[in-house]
Formats: C-alpha cells, structure tokens, sequence
C-alpha cells in the first residue's frame, strides 16, 4: 500500500508503547523460558494493537511498540551471548529488578528484533517502521561488568555485536534505525561522549540510504556538545516538552545542522497535551530548525502511560503537526 | 595505626525479608511477624560480618527504604513525595516535602542501634543522613529563611545523635552532596559549614565520628573536606583516577579514615591482594590514626549474593593488608 511522507513536520514516536496484555502474557511465559508458538502469536497481537492505535491517530513513521521488551536492557542481555542476569537489585522502596551481567565476550549470535520490524512493517499500510535498539553505552551503564573490567573494550563489543543486528534489519529494508542512549544523559564524562561517537561509528556509520537515529533524554543532555555533531547519525531525537525546550537555545547556538526528533508531549504526565499548547512546542521548534528537518515526536517511549492516554496524547500530535504544516503552508 | 574493615553502610535485604515486606503489604502477614523475620535477618547480617572478621558492624538498615527515609517519616514538619534518582544510580527514594517547622519527635533509629549492640560481638557503628544532603535532597515549603532550616535540622540530628552516642562505638553522617559534582564548589562549602556547625553541638570525640561522602572524590572537594577536621569515609572508586589525586595532593591528617576501596557498584571480581595494593599506597600518604578498609559506598547497589562476596573481599584485604 503506498504512503507518502508530508515533506514537512512529519509525525513519529520514540518506540514504546503501553503494554496490551497480550504483551504482558508473552513477559510471563518468557519467563518461564516458553518461546513457542503461544508466545510469538501474543507478541504478534501486541504489536497489531500497537500498529493500528499508531494508524488511528495518524502518525506517520510507527514501530513495534517494543511490545516483546520488557525492559530495554535486559532484554537485549537476553538475547546477545555473552550476558547473565542478575539477582534482584533494589530500585526503590521494596522494589527490585534484575540487571544484565556481562559475563563473557559479547557476540550477536541471532536476530533478534527483526521479525518484530518485518511483521509491524507488513501491516503498517505503507508507512515507515522505524525499529530502535538500545545502545552500546547504555547497555554497558545498566549493566555489572564481571568479564571486561575495561568500559571501552566492552562497549565496542557491544557496538559490534549490535551493528550485526542493524545490518540483519538493513537486509530485511529497514530505513529507519534509531539507537536509544538515555544513559549518555546521566553523569557522563567527555571521554564517554566520544566513546558513545565511536560505537555509534560502528553501529551505523557506514549506513546509507538509512535514516540514522539517536534518542537520549532526561539530565544533562548539554554534556553531550559538541561532539553529538559530529555522530554518524541523521537525526537527534530528543525530550524537550519536559525540559520545556530549554535544549532549542543550545542548538542555535551550534547552528545544529541535522534532523530533530522535537518531544512535544511529556510521556510523564497523565494530561492531554492541547493541540494549541503542541502547536507551540512545534512553533518554537520550528524557530530553530526547518520543517522539513524537523519531526514531532513524545519526549520518550510512551510505556508508562495508560493506553487511552498514549493514543489521545499522539491523536493531539498529529493534529497539531497537521495545523502547524497549514500555517506554514 | 590501628587497621579494621567495615561496610560503609547498609546491606542489601535477604530474600526472606524482601518476602515478608511483600506480605505485610499485601496483607498476609502482620507486623509482629514482620518484625521477626527483620531482627533474624539484622543477626544473619552482622554475623556475615563478624564471620569475615569487620569491625565495626552496621546493623544493615535492613528497614530502611532509602538513607533518608526513615527520618523523612519520622521528623515532623516532613512528608514524603515523589521518587527521585539517588545521585547517579538506578535508585531513588522519596523526596522529603518540608511542609512545617522540622522536629525530631522521638528517637528514630535508637532502638535498632541498642539491638545491634546487644548481639554484636564487636564494634558497632550507627549511621545517619547529614544535615546537607538531607537539605539538598528536599523540597522546602515552609521555611522562609534557608538558615532557619539548617538550624531545626541540626537541632534535630544533633539530638538523635546525642541518644546513639551512648549506644554506638562509631557514628557515621553521610554526606555525599558534600562532593556532589552537579553542585557549584561555592555550594559544597556552604555545606561544609553546615556540617560543621552539626559538629560543633555533638559531644561525640573525633575518633569515633565520621562524615561519609560517596559517588566522587575530586581533589576541589576533598580539600574543603578536611576543614571538617574529623574522621571521614571516602569513595576511592567512583571518579576513575580523581581520588588518588586527591589524596596524594592533600594527605590526610585525623584520627579516623574509611577508605571506600571495595567497589560496592561494580561486581568486576576484586582479589584482596589488590585490594591491599591500593591501600598500602594509600597509607603512605597519610597519618590517621585508625583506618577502616570500606566499601564505597552503601551496599544497595548489589544483589545480596554479590554484597555478601563484598564482606569476604574486605576481610580478606583486612588480612592481607595486616599481615605485611
């Protein structure tokens, strides 16, 4: 079926979306570590689900809604040789998770988010999927370090054992891949920003005729200039409505010359954003970047919203990009 | 110089307690059961310590949510909010909300101190959130004046460390935005003198007190650290080759030092002769009268089976580090 992209302010999300049950099911049975045919057909209904709640609301370059990851971490710890998973560790409270565990030398042995890419792609009715991946330096920062001992040997073994993952995705006609590095926005020094650089280098560098995608959110995002310009990437995607667009300045002041991913929603607040209050997030995005290089997007991954709220909140979005495109028309 | 080891703070909660909590909120068990399986597991915590030969022991804190929480609850004058990241970790705990003038009520952390020092065969230590980190880490509502603030909450410290002085051989106040590196070196000195003005109203001798900081060490905020002039703990793990710096530009001179060696983030295998390596070369560089071989920081930051591995490599390094 074909689409057309709007060649201006086009609408797409991070990658999460609110899991259906379906989802939540499949989480059980992984891990019970039953992998059959149940399972792969109640992922398949989660990412369904996702896929028409993304085309109700109209938004243009949709995703899996990362409905077979639990958790962004783990989950790629899961599948790549070379992690454990650890014993619960306390995140707040009485609350506890379990933390990937490199354990060995990291190597991609299968793919791992293909199908998912493959199967969302088949009834999106045209429109891009685009498929994320956590990165390198986030994996690594989630993670305990029992075999390494080395941030940078382990972070490249990472890059290399996801660049085989992105060139599975390529094959299969990925064009959009977007690498996710919320960690890089915590305290990271600068010979961290330049490692991230060189893993990104690996990952996707040498892509062509495929949109290069980098997401990083919450903190201290300034500590990532200058270098994040030089990244092999297209497009930064950034959460900005939280921060209320306190990073545009800084990117004027750099004359930054890529795509932006501009968060016009705030995925930690329950409220409907109004279409006038995303039409001005647009408005100052569009102050600092061109229409065409920029895109309209929530600050993060929308999982820990309720559903209902997700779909009104992008169903807003798409309606304000659609007003700010007639504005500008 | 005397040389002991000991955690810097809390231990990770064994399973069977994770357990009961769960069930006391869900209703099926009640506090006085809750209550049992907590003291069993503080017994199992500061035996696991004795065993592996540290001195002194903390009591684990297995009950405390976050470092601040149980005298967020406790204090009036404080609520709870929302979760916060806890400085650079995958841990939060709750913000406290200043909403009225701050009082410490009753004991908080007494009882728990007099059962450790009852079943402790050794030395016992008590921690406790300083005045500036507990001030950073809050949302004040009430107080006009800042100075007001600080004053009621080092009345209020003060008066709790007044009924521990009694209890514990050594008493810790945690301060790790004194080296946090998201604040100005302006703002870390002004919570220098807030601790220090804490100091100035305790009768506890500068042997027995330290003031913990942890997740950094620079060699800015180390040297406005030793105007405390008291014992301290510091995190030689978290700031890649900034601690060593520190402490070979600055020494130490005092009567107590906590050397943090023991990541107590990273579960990267350490060998104690390693362990010893570092602190004999640490040692050259000061004059403190007792040393203590510690973890970074507090111990939350691992699965318990890991934290346990902890307590065997500072025993160990104890050893090591004794035996030359």
């Amino acid at each position: 079926m074909s689409f057309r992209l709007p060649n201006k302010l086009v609408t797409t999300i991070v990658g999460s979306y609110p899991y259906f049950p379906e989802a939540l099911k499949a989480f059980q049975l992984r891990k019970r570590r039953v992998r059959g045919s149940e399972y792969e057909e109640l992922v398949k209904t989660a990412i369904r689900k996702t896929v028409e709640d993304y085309l109700s609301a109209g938004v243009d370059i949709v995703s899996d809604g990362e409905q077979r990851r639990e958790d962004m971490a783990v989950f790629f710890a899961e599948e790549l040789k070379g992690f454990e998973i650890s014993e619960p560790v306390r995140i707040f409270d009485n609350v506890y998770y379990r933390k990937p565990v490199i354990v060995d030398d990291i190597e991609w042995t299968h793919e791992i988010v293909v199908e998912d890419w493959r199967y969302a792609s088949s009834i999106s009715r045209g429109r891009p999927v685009k498929v994320t991946l956590t990165g390198p330096y986030t994996m690594y920062s989630w993670s305990f370090d029992k075999h390494y001992g080395n941030m940078r040997n382990a972070i490249l073994d990472l890059a290399r054992a996801l660049a085989r993952e992105v060139e599975a995705l390529v094959n299969a006609g990925a064009k959009y891949v977007q690498v996710d590095e919320p960690a890089l926005s915590t305290r990271v020094e600068k010979e961290d920003v330049k490692l991230a650089g060189e893993a990104l280098e690996i990952m996707v560098g040498k892509l062509s005729n495929v949109k290069r995608i980098m997401h990083v959110c919450y903190g201290k995002i300034e500590r990532l200039f200058p270098e994040v310009l030089d990244y092999p990437i297209d497009q930064l995607d950034l959460e900005t409505k939280n921060s209320e667009y306190r990073l545009l300045k800084l990117l004027r002041e750099y004359s930054f010359d890529k795509e932006l991913a501009l968060g016009v929603v705030d995925v930690h607040s329950s409220r409907i954003e109004t279409i006038e209050e995303i039409v001005d997030g647009i408005r100052k995005g569009l102050e600092i970047i061109p229409p065409d290089r920029l895109y309209v997007k929530p600050d993060c991954g929308l999982k820990r919203l309720k559903r209902e709220t997700a779909l009104a909140k992008l169903r807003n979005m798409v309606k304000a990009a659609e007003k700010a495109r007639e504005e500008l028309a | 110089m005397e040389i002991n080891a000991g955690i810097c703070g809390n231990f990770p909660r064994p399973p069977e307690l994770r357990k009961a909590l769960d069930e006391l909120s869900s209703g099926k068990i009640d506090e006085k059961e809750l209550n049992r399986v907590f003291k069993l597991s503080m017994r199992k915590i500061v035996e696991l310590q004795e065993e592996n030969g540290l001195n002194p022991v903390t009591s684990g804190l297995l009950l405390w949510h976050d470092p601040l929480r149980p005298f967020a609850e406790s204090f009036s004058g404080v609520q709870l909010g929302g979760l916060l990241r806890f400085f650079d970790n995958n841990f939060y705990y709750r913000r406290p909300i200043i909403t009225g003038p701050i009082k410490r009520e009753k004991p908080i952390t007494v009882e728990e101190v007099g059962e450790l020092s009852q079943i402790a065969k050794t030395q016992v230590k008590a921690v406790l959130p300083g005045p500036y980190t507990f001030l950073k880490l809050s949302e004040n509502k009430f107080y006009q004046s800042e100075d007001q603030l600080i004053d009621d909450l080092i009345e209020a410290l003060a008066a709790e460390i007044e009924d521990l002085n009694g209890l514990a051989d050594i008493i810790q106040v945690d301060e790790p935005s004194l080296v946090d590196p998201e604040l100005s070196l302006e703002e870390r000195r002004k919570g220098v003198e807030v601790v220090k003005e804490l100091i100035g109203k305790l009768r506890v001798p500068s042997d027995r007190l330290i003031v913990a900081t942890y997740f950094n060490l620079d060699p800015d905020s180390y040297s406005i650290l030793l105007d405390l002039k008291t014992g301290l703990h510091l995190d030689l793990c978290s700031s890649r080759d900034k601690a060593e710096e520190a402490l070979r530009e600055y020494g130490f001179k005092g009567s107590i030092l906590s050397l943090g060696i023991v990541d107590s983030r990273s579960i990267f295998p350490e060998t104690p002769a390693e362990m010893a390596g570092k602190t004999r070369k640490i040692l050259e560089k000061t004059s403190a009268e007792k040393v203590m071989i510690s973890t970074s920081s507090w111990l939350d930051y691992l699965p318990f089976n890991e934290a346990v591995e902890k307590l065997r490599i500072l025993g160990r390094t104890l050893r090591e580090v004794a035996s030359s």
